[in-house]
């Protein structure tokens, strides 16, 4: 039993940080429409650049945090000027290039930062809580309060402003958005820029947690943007739960199968995947056929 | 309005010659005089002119390659390994060379690709390296073993799998012992000296974590003590609560860690979150500064490690090697270049005793060479190991130290 | 033709000759561009050609690598039984990767496809039959007629008879039915289903080819390497392989080749600076897709179209319509024959409680020319795919030529005699007009698709027969100087009509057009009438969606009008036109005369493409 409920902790907290990262999945599609391969690896460039203020400079944590979600944001900006004659044009196509812009930023850490990683040490030294034998560490906590939060932020930032309602109406109808007056690319730019945010502070707050190196931006991009197709690519509620269950997959397949826990897990999201295309929250955005 | 059919009817016609072409070539080097002297031979007329070059007289430099990734994951290890080869290489040419040859040295990154792998080890052998020191992957170095004794080179790795013992070829050695030794002097100390019986094991599914679960398994079993638990993770994996939980349940007094320097810190890291505050023992990579770091110093205080090079304060010649490194690359030296010093050293001291010889001859002279270097003594055996001893050292406050 | 042939020629011969200049090192590095070159083919013709997104073709070389390592280590076949068996085994493993592609394209399959090649490595890093992370070593040398094929060299020649069958092969496909399908289908899924193509089946073979070509690339790996591990079939060689064929051209199977020679290569040179190689490469993909998406293939057509600017050249004209022969009278019938063509009983369709259509009743007469008419948004284009497949209805059924046609795929009502054009043109932009039309002529079924093994010359007969068919139709509506256009760089009026030629090339009994006289000028429209009148005479039913009252008025025996998704009126146009529901219908809708998207709202193409 405590094997079951331990299992869960560390899904859950692994799954958090998936989350984060579907959540920048999802909003770029949702209001651009577009899947940015390369997200994984700006998760890496976050972690990179929060965790050499935050060990190198002696920055507060949280400051840390801010420079890097601003330099992420910066690389989203020209991750989507590069690829913006394509939008609302080829799919496929900005799916490839984007994963051309993965490979750049991940041999861009490699000359920075070299190979080899660093691990980070954790900016909330208490003690684990125990919990009738199950034990929980007080920084998953803080990392899945942030989750929570960045989704009501975001959330809120959707479906009360005026900016967010545009980047939406972007989505859905790129001519129909133009016609009414809202700055295409502006509004592309700035949801690239805030997914790339997202990913800078998933970035920063998994340095911590595990260790951060060029490569793992893979991992994470890949189990992330299953987790955002899960959940119901474009849904950000989705984004969260799909993260969440991707992790505890990730868990229980760990126990269960030990090294063939990676197949475990591919398979399972092949067969929910092909039972149900759309998620759990179903497909957010109109698709453009 | 043709223009569709023509060019069909073109490419038919042309494939049809290409075949005819390829079909006359495919037999040529078999049949004809020629053709068997061009293209297959030319290599071995390489091969010769290499050995010619390599007589005594000669005043050409001795080729000597190092293949490693130097990109990727494991490039630090390559970094280390070509630091400490060229850090030898360095110092026999301050002495005036082997024989009066110069050594060059020169670096090829594998990036940890078995089929890059393949491709270095042709360059190499069509351009003239007599040696080669790496790598540091065994996946790399067994693809690149078939066409390395096939050209006659032979290769020091610093692999230590105990697959690569097996492969059994006469031109492959090894500059550090296999897990096999690493996990049994580890089980000697843990379960004969120290009396530690419920022992749980983790491990992950890579070439590494595979040899080290095995080989301490088997050192276990040999002593009739079977792990309280014995779970294996992937390379890839970053939550280990599931395995770790099992563990705990088990109650261990002691757990065995087959893992690389990254992974095994945050195995570690997450285990005393979770609870766990027994010892964990390892072999080489949990004394690094890499696993330490990652895990934190106050975790992993008391891990039992069981390496050939505990630290550079260990004997004169290990200060010595430390110094030297110290001044060249201005780093601490650790194990991977020591062992990687260890081995340019035995090829050197190898050709020279030999006289400069090169192919089988130099193979053979390796295998004759008793060294005595800072990983202990070597005496290589028909599989390439030469070394079977390693020490037990125990990391105290953040250093690890020789066990009392 | 004669300039194709000596540049071949030359090829083969500096192929022939290449080994005698290289060295031991040299030859093996063209060995191992030449598997690749294997690999990027399949890659080009699933992903080019086909236009799935594959990221599982590097775990199709790993599958045939492997299987040919432990059938000839562990079970100690020969090495020529093993690799047949690899390759067959290959298939299998593609066809089961492609299954997802069934229910889902685009990013959806991408991803699904990249966990499935990470579930393969992993499994290999796990498996003792695949010797774990160690791989498998000792794979034995392959002989051939009594050839030592350890010698570098003499793999090289083997390796290039392999590759240049297997290009032939691949070109062959590409420029036959099949590949014009797959082609058709990659373009726009909808429309290939409706002139006829079976999207779930080509699909199917679209991976099962990519991963027989993964698969020969994986078999001769293992004879050149004898020696297989899990790093060779990683993420990062994926996109490596990825990179190769964008770079290349992902629509030209020579572009792949080139690509994949050229980066392995380039890999090899870059060696010592591999980092900034990685560097490089991704950012020549992300400039490729955006400054050059057809790749290094793309270039010649450029330099072409832009040397071609230059020279003005004679310009093409749309020729006459030749109108059809008339049908004999008891074929064609009319509007007082009592035999439907068409019955639609109470239809009902609803998108997420939206009604678009709700119990909607009409027959159609064979030989009849019905106008469907209605404001904006009535569900005019729900009704056509309803009717035409795209869309299985919520309730209701429609009856085809006396069959129940509803629940049957897109592809089987055209090959029972339906075809429809699209109110917002559904060419295949990418291919010629004549392919285009071909495409529609084209009725060659999957299951035939072993003739391209075992009888390619059945299958060159019958293309030519197809472009003898097309030229003919070409010729009757007056497209013969656009023939070898992109439909694209052509008139709106004129893309139109070739809409129109392509949906009859399948010699349909009912032809849906949806708004075929939308951005026409006045002379097009009345062409557009003599067309539709003598695609009458020649006894096929004509229904037609039209906002130009004019052009319905003058053309239709009857009308029907649908508003909110509604039949309103039916009758005459005479009889229509006094019905006072239609009058209040239309002047309530008079100020919206634009085309508002959302009636033609179709089943997302990247998901729920499972309707057709």
């Amino acid at each position: 039993m405590q094997v079951f409920f331990q299992t869960i902790v560390g899904g859950l907290s692994i799954g958090a940080i998936y989350a984060l990262v579907a959540m920048g999945f999802s909003l770029v599609y949702r209001t651009m429409g577009l899947v940015n391969f390369a997200h994984g690896n700006v998760v890496m460039i976050g972690a990179y650049v929060a965790s050499t203020f935050y060990m190198t400079t002696q920055l507060p944590f949280a400051v840390s945090m801010v420079i890097a979600i601003v330099v992420t944001g910066l690389i989203g900006v020209v991750i989507e000027w590069v690829l913006r004659p394509l939008e609302n044009r080829d799919f496929d196509l900005m799916l490839i290039g984007t994963i051309g812009f993965g490979i750049v930023l991940e041999a861009l850490a490699t000359i920075i930062w070299g190979a080899t990683g660093r691990a980070v040490p954790s900016p909330v030294p208490a003690e684990p809580l125990n919990l009738l034998g199950i034990r929980v560490r007080t920084y998953n906590l803080v990392v899945l309060g942030i989750a929570a939060v960045a989704m009501i932020l975001l959330m809120l930032f959707l479906q009360r402003t005026k900016r967010g309602s545009a980047m939406q109406a972007v989505a859905m109808d790129y001519e129909a958005a133009t016609a009414v007056g809202i700055h295409v690319g502006r509004s592309n730019a700035i949801a690239f820029a805030i997914g790339a945010g997202l990913a800078a502070l998933a970035g920063g707050l998994v340095g911590p947690l595990l260790y951060v190196s060029p490569a793992m931006g893979g991992t994470l991009g890949i189990k992330g943007f299953a987790a955002a197709i899960l959940g119901g690519f474009g849904s950000i509620p989705g984004a969260i739960v799909g993260g969440l269950a991707i992790g505890l997959l990730d868990g229980f397949a760990a126990g269960q199968f030990q090294g063939y826990s990676e197949v475990v897990v591919f398979l399972v999201f092949t067969a929910l995947i092909m039972i149900r295309p759309t998620g759990i929250f179903g497909e957010r955005t109109v698709n453009r056929a | 309005m043709h223009s569709l059919r023509n060019p069909r009817r073109s490419a038919a016609v042309g494939v049809a010659a290409v075949l005819t072409l390829l079909f006359g070539a495919c037999s040529a080097p078999g049949a004809s005089e020629k053709a068997a002297d061009t293209p297959a031979d030319a290599a071995a007329v390489s091969g010769s002119d290499q050995a010619g070059s390599a007589s005594p007289g000669s005043t050409d430099p001795i080729k000597i390659a190092v293949v490693d990734a130097q990109s990727g994951q494991l490039s630090s290890l390559g970094a280390w390994e070509s630091k400490g080869a060229k850090l030898a290489v360095d110092e026999w040419n301050k002495a005036g060379g082997v024989n009066g040859r110069q050594i060059q040295l020169d670096v090829f990154d594998d990036q940890g690709d078995p089929t890059v792998g393949t491709n270095i080890a042709k360059k190499i052998a069509s351009e003239g390296y007599i040696a080669m020191i790496g790598t540091s992957e065994s996946a790399v170095t067994l693809a690149m073993a078939p066409v390395l004794a096939e050209e006659k080179i032979p290769n020091i790795t610093s692999g230590q799998s105990p697959a690569l013992a097996e492969l059994k070829t006469s031109f492959l050695f090894l500059n550090g012992p296999t897990s096999v030794t690493y996990d049994e002097s580890l089980a000697k100390h843990i379960v004969d000296e120290k009396g530690i019986k419920k022992i749980a094991m983790i491990s992950n599914n890579g070439g590494y974590g595979k040899g080290e679960h095995d080989a301490f398994l088997a050192a276990l079993s040999a002593r009739g003590v079977t792990p309280v638990a014995d779970q294996v993770v992937t390379m890839e994996q970053k939550d280990f609560s599931a395995a770790l939980t099992k563990i705990r349940e088990a109650n261990p007094d002691l757990i065995f860690i087959g893992s690389e320097e990254v992974e095994a810190g945050l195995i570690v890291k997450q285990a005393r979150d979770l609870g766990i505050t027994v010892p964990f023992a390892g072999a080489a990579p949990q004394g690094t500064p890499v696993y330490i770091d990652t895990a934190g110093a106050k975790n992993v205080e008391g891990t039992i490690v069981s390496s050939p090079y505990l630290s550079n304060e260990t004997s004169d010649a290990s200060k010595k090697f430390a110094e030297a490194y110290k001044a060249a690359y201005n780093e601490t030296a650790e194990l991977h270049g020591a062992k990687a010093y260890d081995g340019t050293n035995i090829f050197l001291t190898a050709m020279k005793t030999s006289n400069g010889a090169t192919g089988k001859a130099l193979a053979d002279a390796v295998r004759a060479t008793k060294y005595n270097g800072l990983l202990g003594d070597f005496a290589f055996d028909e599989s390439g190991v030469g070394i079977f001893a390693t020490s037990i050292g125990v990391i105290k406050d953040g250093k690890l130290v020789a066990a009392s | 033709m004669r300039y194709r042939l000596v540049v071949l020629a030359l090829a083969a011969v500096a192929a022939w000759v290449l080994p005698y200049g290289l060295s031991l090192y040299a030859i093996h590095v063209v060995d191992v561009a030449i598997v690749f070159a294997i690999l990027a083919i399949g890659m080009g013709l699933v992903m080019g050609i086909a236009g799935q997104i594959n990221l599982a073709q590097v775990a199709f070389f790993g599958v045939g690598a492997y299987m040919t390592a432990v059938l000839t280590t562990h079970v100690g076949m020969g090495f020529w039984t093993a690799a047949v068996l690899s390759v067959i085994g290959t298939a299998v493993v593609g066809l089961l990767v492609g299954t997802p592609a069934l229910r889902m394209q685009s990013h959806y399959l991408g991803i699904v496809t990249l966990g499935l090649a990470v579930a393969f490595v992993s499994w290999a890093t796990n498996s003792p039959l695949a010797g774990g992370a160690s791989g498998i070593s000792g794979i034995p040398a392959p002989t051939l007629f009594g050839l030592d094929l350890s010698s570098e060299y003499l793999f090289y020649y083997f390796e290039l008879i392999v590759f240049a069958c297997a290009l032939a092969f691949g070109m062959f496909i590409v420029r036959m039915p099949l590949g014009r399908r797959m082609r058709a289908m990659r373009d726009d899924a909808l429309a290939a289903g409706a002139v006829g193509a079976e999207v779930r089946s080509l699909r199917m073979a679209a991976f099962a080819l990519a991963s027989v070509y993964g698969g020969l690339a994986g078999v001769l790996y293992a004879g050149l390497i004898r020696y297989v591990a899990p790093e060779t079939f990683s993420i990062a060689n994926m996109f490596l392989l990825l990179a190769m064929v964008i770079i290349g051209g992902r629509h030209s199977l020579v572009g792949c080749v080139v690509g994949a020679l050229g980066l392995s290569l380039l890999r090899e040179a870059l060696v010592d600076v591999s980092t900034y190689a990685q560097l490089a490469y991704g950012a020549v993909v992300a400039l490729t897709v955006v400054f050059a998406p057809n790749g290094l293939a793309g270039l010649p057509g450029r330099v072409r179209s832009a040397w071609g600017r230059r020279r003005p050249d004679k310009a093409a004209v749309l020729g006459d319509f030749q109108p059809y022969e008339p049908a004999s009278p008891d074929v064609v019938g009319g509007p007082d024959r009592d035999d439907w063509i068409l019955d639609v009983r109470g239809v009902g369709k609803r998108f997420r409680g939206l009604i678009a259509l709700q119990d909607v009743s009409f027959q159609v007469r064979a030989g009849e020319i019905r106008g469907i008419v209605g404001p904006n948004g009535s569900g005019k284009t729900t009704l056509f795919n309803v009717i035409s497949g795209l869309y299985k209805p919520s309730s209701g059924q429609v009856i085809f030529a006396g069959k129940p046609a509803t629940g049957r795929p897109p592809h089987q009502l055209a090959h029972a005699g339906m075809a429809r054009t699209f109110q917002n043109l559904r060419l295949f932009h990418l291919m010629s007009v004549r392919e285009n039309v071909l495409v529609g002529l084209d009725r060659s079924r999957i299951r035939s698709i072993w003739r391209y093994l075992l009888w390619p010359i059945g299958v060159f007969r019958d293309d030519r027969e197809m472009h003898r068919a097309g030229d003919e139709l070409l010729a009757r509506f007056g497209l013969v100087d656009f023939a070898p256009a992109a439909p694209r760089s052509l008139p709106y009026g004129t893309q139109r009509r070739v809409e129109i030629a392509r949906a009859m090339a399948g010699r349909p009994r009912l032809l849906l057009l949806d708004e075929p006289a939308a951005g026409l000028n006045g002379e097009e429209v009345r062409q557009l009438g003599e067309i539709v009148r003598s695609i009458r005479a020649s006894g096929v039913t004509v229904i037609i969606i039209e906002h130009n009252m004019g052009l319905v008025m003058s053309m239709c025996e009857r009308i029907t009008v649908l508003a909110s998704g509604s039949v309103i009126a039916e009758g005459t146009p005479a009889e229509v036109s006094r019905t006072p529901e239609v009058i209040e219908a239309y002047l309530g809708d008079a100020e919206v005369n634009d085309n508002f998207s959302a009636e033609d709202e179709l089943p997302p193409a990247t998901v729920l493409d499972a309707t057709p």
